[in-house]
């Protein structure tokens, strides 16, 4: 997965001040993206007093599926494909988002007195019926209304929640009339992204995150989605990640390609773009083997070819459409097509993130496979 | 071809006589000053009201209050989480005063940055599209991750020198704090500046900590769209919260200071009455003079029609002159006359920033229309007098003053009867609009009355001159009956200005007379101790009870009592409590205008002011049904005392009572008696001393606290005095005129008496004569008058108005000044025209002959 720490940061932060501006309507979304940019600047000044990401460390659970609060930022991030026993997709993203405003924590007198913001990011995509649903909650971690903790595993923003062990859990959210219950346990142990836990982003030293994944979980439960409720099976992803530091002044955005495949290997690559058009050299990504074993993944291991466009009516961004990836040294290559072309959230801040269909061959087989894309800092 | 000609004519008659277009311009525009003035301040005193509430109630339908304490925090989780109700913003609130500048209040809003943007969007800050992202965003972050930080305007951070990341000291309930500025509001448009000026935007925990309520909110602001909700929203809150439609609480106070506006409005009005009769009385002057000319247009074929447009369109002109004029001079006048509305307001009612008026094309209309139709009313009987007038028929000046006097007749009868109609008026059960209407019926009755009257009291008069002086003395007198058409107008004017001045004086005197005899009841003990107020005369800070308890073992202390004052929720809106914890054997002195205090002290009886019992219509024996602790709860009324403390009413209850219906420790303020033959100066300093190092305290006197309550009192009617003088200037200014008129009249009369040996210095005595003569009859006859006019300012529109009654109190000295008032302005006016009469050559008068 390719989000990486200041990146991130953007994205949370900049929910949470659209949030705090709430300009109702679309019209304004524009004006909101524009924003994070400033966003983007202010906060690369802002790393001081936090903890950095310097070295691989040692990741123990259940103690790292806990919070890391002195980092600045965090999150959980489930996406996963369902299907109903009739064979009817469904497509879900739960996001956890944790920002720590201020480096150290201050006595205070008031409950409220925190300097730990959740965000929560939530989508359905009802392939069915074309129907793709997203909303965010953004709540402090006071008085109970979110926060995280390691044992027994809770990550919360007001009634969006993620609970169990850490390496199984159940999520559960809602809006309006879409809603989610799903329980998902790891079929393979965590995989630990880049150097043993640390994935870098950039030349600087600390410039990188703490970052490992649950390729495959399973999952079962119920999904509302306007007046059905269907119960489904499926696989989810998991992510994980904190860091402090801040996005390379000459990325724009990245595109992340998360890819189950039917033979039991997952795909992660992570694409960061930068402003020449160009791809940076610290894009990265994993192939896992069905056993487990990881294989990492350089710059120059993946080739991403876009073969289509799509442009949103509601944004007026044009976003890439379908790919192709070849990893010529796993001889595997796929073609990816998004399960609806408008998969893209407006919640406050704007991204698209949405299922995926993979298809192509491994060597002389074919291979088929779903997974989840990510396409942020398009239209800026 | 005509229309032409008497335009000019008209033009000519106006420039001829520079004096009378002079003063019947300044007489117009200091009426349309006063008025617009008035409504201008009014204006942007109520609209910075609803700025400001609305800035901080924002676009919330809906709120959850809480009792004295507020609510407990756990309600907001428990209506995001429990019920999912997800437009919801804790709000703590309360007012702070900057260090070091006594009076600059500000209101402090404690919100969650990260859920508030829906309700209040503007505290976005700045509005800049570029800064926004980067501001918003390390903005929110401070304002949550540090404690202690704070928004303010823009506006406001200038005024008090304070930057972005500088320190602005305040003071809470006497303890001294210090926040850091961490961002500027800087709204787009004008009107959110100026609702956000005097606001300091905190986080809910900062607020929390600054006015010591952790665990507590003073209210949560809800968006409900879905009114199915509402239901189960009411039935999660505890018994002392309360769900309220959004602007329930404004609505009282706005309601308030509309009264108090209206009294504004109507005193401004009366300034207007006054030029009324100015223009009145230039045109008739400009009629009677052309008499003989109008009666020759009108032979050689000027239609009735073409002499009332010659008369009424000279009157527009004049009228239209002295509107813009009063608009100028009004738009001037109106930021003074705004700081002392602002100022009674946040005594009485609500803590308001309003720094500079704002212009409402409203007033623009209203003042024009005002003016003008002011203008066109006074010279519609002087333009009908003319066209009455048949061709070729010159009416002498004997035969229009006999006309005159029949007419003061006339118009007595008619005074009295539309005296009469007020009185009915008054007599109606009804708002203060309805007392209003009635009360300028009566002051025109008065007017009407005033040339009648003033014949009736010339007659002796005359007699007495004559007895004095002899035949000028006789002329003095018989001069004023002889040019009645002139003198009466004048003379019904300065009645009127002086009267209103008697009245509103008489009204004020009762009014302090009274508070000043409640205060002597109320105040029993010798020393007040409390924490730093900051408003006026609401209690709003809080003393700490343990530290209230250690003064009251001070040595020399006899006995001590503690008050709470709070605003309670009511199924009628927010309700002034106040808690007394005293010796029941020595109760305040109250004066109860029915019931008692029985019950209070031995039960879980109250006791209500009087403005209580009026706005609610609430008597002894009935019940007053407040939002407690405990859920809502009816208390016995034992009696209805008066009450000139608060004019929206407080309902009174032992601390027993107080504290068995709501869990609030906190008391506003403590009262100590001295031992007997220890010294107050001493014990208050005793006192002093032992408070010191604590939290600021105000320790006074009873005598210092009685002085700075008749203080507050005083600058509460400061506006009142302002407007009092300004209608006696309007009157002043037409005393000239009509003096000047006369002068201008009398120029032959005078001559002929020049010729016949009369001194110049003679001629000067005769006409101050006259002019004396005329302010005191204006000042005798305005005695009765301003009484009618007290009497009703007392006892229909203050009670109509703010609840309160009391006895009137005809002070003799405020008689006697009135009088003097009037005499003194009619001499002054006279001063002038006396000099010209005398200092005339009489050949020149008489060569016209």
């Amino acid at each position: 997965m390719s989000r990486w720490a200041a990146a991130a940061v953007v994205l949370v932060v900049a929910t949470a001040a659209a949030v705090f501006l709430l300009w109702p309507g679309g019209e304004r979304a524009a004006s909101d993206i524009e924003a994070t940019v400033a966003v983007r600047e202010a906060l690369a000044e802002e790393r001081a007093g936090f903890a950095r990401a310097l070295a691989p460390r040692r990741l123990s659970f259940p103690a790292d599926h806990g919070p890391h609060p002195d980092f600045r930022t965090e999150w959980w991030y489930y996406t996963g494909n369902l299907r109903t026993p009739a064979g009817r997709h469904v497509g879900f993203q739960l996001t956890f988002f944790r920002v720590a405003l201020a480096p150290e924590a201050e006595p205070r007198a008031s409950a409220w007195g925190t300097r730990q913001l959740y965000v929560g990011h939530f989508a359905l995509t009802d392939t069915a019926n074309r129907r793709f649903h997203a909303a965010s909650r953004v709540s402090r971690a006071a008085l109970g209304l979110a926060g995280a903790r390691a044992a027994p595993f809770r990550v919360w923003v007001e009634g969006w929640s993620a609970e169990g062990d850490g390496a199984s859990a159940r999520l559960r959210a809602s809006d309006g009339d879409v809603e989610l219950d799903l329980t998902v346990s790891a079929a393979k142990p965590p995989v630990l992204q880049g150097d043993r836990g640390l994935s870098r982003k950039g030349p600087e030293p600390g410039n990188a995150s703490l970052y490992y994944s649950f390729t495959r979980m399973p999952a079962r439960g119920v999904v509302r989605v306007g007046g059905e409720i269907l119960e489904v099976a499926g696989e989810a992803w998991m992510d994980r990640e904190w860091s402090t530091s801040a996005l390379g002044a000459n990325v724009e955005g990245w595109d992340w390609f998360a890819v189950q495949l039917e033979d039991g290997r997952e795909l992660m690559v992570y694409l960061l773009r930068r402003r020449d058009g160009g791809v940076d050299p610290f894009s990265a990504g994993s192939l896992v083997a069905a056993d487990g074993t990881v294989q990492r993944l350089g710059a120059g291991d993946v080739t991403i070819d876009t073969l289509g466009h799509w442009t949103s009516p509601r944004s007026g961004v044009r976003y890439p459409a379908r790919w192709r990836l070849t990893v010529p040294s796993a001889d595997l290559r796929l073609e990816l097509t998004p399960r609806l072309a408008d998969q893209e959230l407006l919640v406050g801040t704007r991204y698209w993130e949405g299922a995926v269909t993979a298809a192509g061959s491994a060597g002389p087989w074919s291979v088929r496979g779903h997974g989840y894309v990510e396409l942020v800092g398009y239209g800026e | 071809m005509l229309t032409g000609q008497l335009a000019r004519l008209a033009g000519r008659q106006l420039s001829s006589h520079p004096w009378q277009l002079g003063l019947a311009i300044l007489g117009i525009a200091l009426g349309v000053a006063v008025a617009v003035s008035i409504d201008l301040a009014n204006g942007s005193a109520l609209r910075a009201f609803g700025l400001a509430t609305e800035a901080v109630s924002g676009r919330a339908t809906h709120q959850v209050l809480g009792g004295p304490s507020g609510l407990p925090e756990e309600l907001y989780r428990r209506l995001r989480l429990d019920l999912g109700v997800r437009r919801a913003a804790p709000i703590v609130e309360g007012d702070v005063v900057v260090a070091g500048r006594a009076g600059r209040t500000l209101h402090v809003l404690g919100i969650d940055p990260f859920v508030d943007g829906e309700f209040r969007p503007y505290l976005g800050g700045d509005e800049r599209r570029e800064a926004r992202g980067r501001d918003l965003l390390s903005r929110a972050a401070e304002l949550v991750g540090r404690s202690g930080t704070a928004l303010l305007a823009a506006s406001t951070a200038g005024e008090l020198g304070v930057g972005v990341g500088g320190e602005l000291a305040v003071e809470v309930s006497g303890h001294g704090r210090a926040l850091t500025l961490v961002g500027l509001l800087q709204p787009a448009d004008p009107a959110s500046a100026r609702a956000l000026d005097g606001l300091l935007v905190t986080d809910v925990a900062t607020a929390q900590e600054l006015f010591g309520a952790v665990g507590r909110l003073t209210r949560i602001d809800l968006i409900v769209e879905d009114a199915a909700l509402l239901p189960r929203i009411a039935e999660t809150l505890p018994p002392g919260a309360d769900l309220a439609a959004a602007g329930t609480q404004a609505g009282a106070t706005a309601r308030m200071i509309l009264a108090f506006q209206w009294n504004l409005t109507a005193l401004s009005l009366l300034a207007l009455l006054v030029g009324m009769f100015l223009i009145y009385q230039t045109m008739t002057f400009s009629v009677v003079q052309r008499r003989p000319l109008i009666g020759s247009l009108r032979a050689l074929g000027v239609t009735r029609g073409e002499v009332f447009a010659l008369v009424m369109s000279e009157a527009a002109v004049i009228g239209l002159v002295g509107t813009l004029a009063g608009l100028a001079l009004g738009f001037a006048m109106a930021q003074g006359l705004l700081r002392l509305v602002t100022r009674t307001i946040n005594d009485l009612y609500f803590v308001l920033s309003v720094r500079d008026v704002t212009l409402d094309p409203l007033t623009l209309v209203k003042a024009v229309l005002l003016g003008l139709g002011a203008t066109a009313l006074a010279a519609l009987a002087p333009a009908l007098e003319a066209t009455a007038a048949p061709p070729r028929v010159v009416m002498s000046r004997a035969a229009l003053e006999t006309r005159a006097r029949r007419g003061a007749h006339r118009a007595g009868w008619l005074g009295a009867g539309v005296i009469a109609a007020g009185a009915a008026v008054l007599a109606v059960p009804g708002g203060i609009v309805l007392g209003f209407a009635g009360l300028f019926l009566v002051m025109v009755g008065c007017a009407l009355v005033t040339p009648a009257a003033a014949l009736l009291l010339l007659r002796p008069l005359h007699g007495v001159a004559g007895a004095l002086f002899g035949l000028l003395g006789r002329l003095a007198t018989r001069g004023i009956a002889a040019a009645l058409s002139r003198t009466a107008v004048a003379m019904a004017a300065l009645m009127i200005a002086v009267a209103a001045a008697i009245g509103v004086g008489v009204m004020i005197a009762s009014f302090r007379e009274a508070v000043t005899r409640w205060l002597e009841g109320t105040l029993r003990a010798d020393v007040y101790v409390s924490a730093p107020s900051s408003v006026g005369s609401r209690p709003d800070a809080t003393l700490d009870p343990a530290l209230a308890a250690r003064l009251a073992a001070t040595p020399g202390v006899a006995r001590a009592s503690t008050s709470r004052g709070v605003a309670v929720q009511s199924p009628h809106g927010p309700v002034q409590v106040v808690a007394l914890d005293v010796d029941p054997a020595r109760p305040p002195r109250w004066r109860f205008r029915e019931g008692g205090a029985g019950g209070v002290w031995d039960g879980d009886a109250v006791i209500v002011s009087e403005p209580y019992a009026n706005r609610h219509g609430t008597g002894a024996g009935d019940a007053v049904r407040l939002r407690t602790d405990r859920g809502e709860q009816a208390f016995r009324v034992a009696g209805v005392f008066y009450d000139y403390g608060s004019s929206a009413g407080v309902v009174v209850m032992s601390r027993r009572t107080y504290d068995g219906a709501w869990d609030d420790p906190r008391i506003s303020s403590l009262a100590l008696e001295a031992a007997p033959g220890v010294d107050v100066d001493a014990l208050v300093a005793a006192v002093r001393e032992r408070a010191a190092g604590g939290p600021r305290l105000v320790v006074r006197s009873n005598r210092a606290l009685r002085e700075v309550s008749l203080e507050i009192f005083d600058r509460t009617f400061a506006i009142t005095g302002v407007l009092r003088t300004l209608s006696v200037a309007v009157a002043f200014v037409g005393m000239l005129a009509a003096l000047m008129a006369l002068q201008l009249e009398r120029a032959r009369e005078i001559g002929v008496l020049r010729a016949l040996g009369l001194t110049p210095r003679q001629v000067w005595g005769l006409v101050t004569a006259q002019t004396g003569i005329i302010g005191l009859l204006a000042g005798v006859l305005a005695v009765p008058s301003g009484l009618l006019l007290a009497g009703v300012l007392v006892f229909v529109i203050n009670r109509r108005s703010f609840g309160w009654t009391m006895s009137i109190d005809p002070s003799p000295l405020i008689l006697l000044q009135g009088v003097a008032l009037s005499l003194l302005a009619a001499l002054l006016a006279g001063l002038y025209p006396a000099w010209r009469m005398a200092t005339a050559p009489p050949a020149e008068t008489l060569r016209d002959e």
